[in-house]
């Protein structure tokens, strides 16, 4: 699974090298990032039920979407939000890529589920993100880029 | 492939739930843990030969029929080759330690090493003998007692700082032991 470090381990077995100092030098740049990420990841997981709640309101309390999809969709965002707490243990995009995104884009395409609910609770989790109220500075820069990822993955 | 974080989060992806407070407590230490770690896998890179040539040739010095006619080493294509091996099995051993987890060293190098080597007539308990010399050479060169202070400056930790990491290092020789035996 991609995470920081298989990533280079990858790269130097591609090449058959031993880990090189770079190489090194890329793990630890890694760790020296991950005590952000794991505050991030347990804020969310702490509060992951609340963060979905306030998003499903904001998406479906003006009457633009069927009220009749919301648990699902209610379903979805947490299951989202839970693989980003695993990327942002991994400091890798591994979990969303390989249990969130590869196939989704198929499975709603044939369902016929509309991608812009997601992405309006997702804008609406990435700007709700407050400093310091919910996580440090660095914690929060790491949530919204992989929030951002998934959008991107979404639209 | 996994390394330590990922591991803790596929076995939270199989219960659905967020990884808990104990999982991220032990991934904090891993990361505080993290130069001694880092310092270990340049040990290992920066004394490759020491390691893995010193163990294939010590392994061939045992057993004196083994560089003669009718040897498994002879002639030098084949003791070439078994120098290689022990190069990679170190080299699957410096990634599983870097990556705090022996997925890599099972998928990519252990998957089918045996058989091949059956097929190949290599002779297994010798085999076994280099990884057990690299293994001592490893968790010694890691742990800084056989070469002293100057074979590897700068290391994070003298002797019994670096004990876990080498006991780590040893599980995957182990491993290795293992699979083959």
């Amino acid at each position: 699974m991609k995470s920081a470090v298989t990533t280079v381990i990858t790269a130097a077995d591609a090449a058959g090298r031993f880990p090189s100092l770079s190489d090194l030098e890329a793990v630890k740049e890694s760790f020296t990032r991950a005590a952000a990420r794991m505050q991030a990841a347990e804020k969310l997981a702490a509060g992951i039920d609340n963060v979905t709640a306030d998003a499903l309101n904001a998406v479906y309390n003006d009457g633009k979407y069927d009220q009749a999809t919301r648990d699902k969709c209610a379903r979805d965002i947490h299951h989202y939000l839970r693989l980003i707490s695993y990327c942002l243990v991994v400091g890798g995009t591994g979990p969303l890529d390989e249990w969130g995104i590869a196939g989704m884009r198929e499975v709603f395409r044939t369902l016929g589920i509309p991608t812009t609910a997601y992405i309006e609770a997702f804008v609406h989790i990435r700007n709700r993100v407050c400093v310091p109220r919910d996580m440090d500075q660095k914690a929060a820069d790491e949530f919204k880029a992989l929030i951002d990822y998934l959008i991107n993955a979404l639209s | 492939m996994l390394d330590a974080f990922s591991r803790a989060v596929v076995s939270a992806d199989a219960k659905g739930v967020c990884l808990g407070s104990d999982e991220l407590a032990a991934l904090r230490r891993h990361v505080a843990d993290a130069n001694i770690r880092i310092d270990a896998t340049n040990a290992i890179s920066q004394n490759i030969s020491c390691i893995a040539a010193d163990a294939v040739s010590g392994m061939v010095c045992e057993n004196a029929g083994m560089t003669q006619p009718g040897g498994n080493c002879y002639p030098t294509r084949r003791m070439a080759a078994c120098l290689r091996d022990g190069e990679i099995i170190l080299r699957y051993v410096s990634y599983a330690l870097l990556a705090g987890d022996p997925s890599v060293l099972d998928d990519r190098c252990l998957n089918g090493l045996k058989d091949t080597y059956l097929a190949l007539g290599v002779p297994i308990k010798n085999a076994v003998r280099a990884v057990t010399i690299m293994k001592a050479a490893t968790v010694a060169i890691i742990t800084d007692t056989n070469s002293g202070p100057s074979a590897f400056k700068d290391i994070s930790g003298k002797g019994s700082d670096c004990k876990n990491i080498a006991a780590e290092a040893a599980s995957y020789f182990d491993r290795v032991i293992n699979s083959l035996s």
